[in-house]
């Protein structure tokens, strides 16, 4: 049924048949929650809103979605919008990134 | 459907940082970088997040346990109510709170992704923002109750809201039977995060766990 992929969107859970509910939690590493402060700082600062973070995400489409945990889908939309914003270029994330990953190895 | 349940690597406190780990860093960098956020909003708001937790809702909770009148403000305006008690809301949302009563329960959800009242309760658990709980807390809450060892009464109304970028649900559970002349500070200990959420209700035994 191709109708099912255009029916429902990847976040559009509400209603689907799913297991039961396993009560699983965990700490936050100190990324995810530099992550969370990040998203709250891009919506106070207008750059990024919760829906467009939302958007975002789903965006990523539901293979994505599927495999990436709750943090990287987030920092991977980000860097997705903050792309179509003009904000930062892939090339320039991609040098930063090189950079960190450089930097920190040798730490 | 996709299956949003997936394990988190275990984190182990020498490990290079890993893939998404460097994007978040790059990503801050950068925005630090081109002066549209500072390192000290990314330091403050970690601060702010540190500083919620399930405490301050319970604090609402058992004000309005105690206090009619404060009761009927935090019905009429969760935000404005929660506000009069120092809890401040950084993340520009209101906050709608649902009284459970003998005849309705309520339970709060974000199907589509992870909405919650977090000025009040700090950050959901991982539960709440997987499938089987987004999924079906709107179609079989009954179910999905029982497996939190919650049985509602089948005379009783059940009322799911589901909650939005900038609308958050706070449920204000019923006050348990025995804990009459209690204080304020007594009755916050035994009110728990999942008793806000709405899958669980307040007990005298609990413990201020969540």
């Amino acid at each position: 049924m191709t109708a099912d992929f255009v029916s429902r969107l990847p976040n559009d859970l509400g209603g689907a048949e799913a297991g039961p509910v396993a009560r699983v939690d965990h700490e936050l590493a100190p990324w995810e929650k530099r992550c969370h402060a990040l998203a709250d700082v891009l919506d106070f600062k207008k750059i990024i809103n919760t829906e467009e973070k939302r958007k975002g995400v789903e965006a990523l489409g539901a293979d994505l979605i599927a495999k990436l945990p709750y943090y990287e889908r987030w920092i991977v939309a980000f860097a997705n919008i903050l792309f179509a914003k003009g904000l930062l270029t892939p090339t320039e994330l991609a040098g930063k990134m090189a950079e960190v990953e450089a930097r920190t190895a040798a730490e | 459907m996709s299956d949003h349940d997936h394990p988190h690597d275990a984190i182990t406190a020498d490990a290079k940082p890993g893939y998404y780990e460097i994007m978040e860093t790059a990503i801050r960098e950068l925005l630090i970088g081109k002066g549209l956020i500072s390192a000290n909003d990314i330091r403050r708001q970690i601060e702010v997040l540190d500083s919620r937790s399930p405490a301050l809702g319970a604090r609402v909770v058992a004000r309005a346990w105690t206090d009619s009148a404060f009761r009927e403000r935090l019905l009429a305006d969760g935000r404005a109510a929660c506000e009069e008690l120092g809890i401040t809301f950084y993340d520009d949302t209101d906050l709608i709170v649902l009284e459970n009563t003998a005849t309705v329960h309520n339970l709060i959800v974000c199907t589509l992704c992870s909405c919650y009242p977090r000025p009040v309760l700090g950050l959901p658990p991982d539960w709440y923002k997987l499938k089987p709980y987004r999924a079906r807390a709107v179609s079989e809450p009954r179910k999905v109750l029982a497996e939190f060892g919650t049985v509602i009464p089948d005379d009783v109304e059940i009322r799911v809201s589901d909650s939005t970028a900038v609308i958050r649900y706070l449920v204000l559970p019923r006050r348990p039977e025995g804990t009459e002349g209690w204080s304020e500070d007594e009755l916050a200990a035994i009110v728990t995060r999942d008793a806000m959420i709405g899958v669980v209700p307040v007990t005298v035994n609990a413990g201020a766990v969540s």
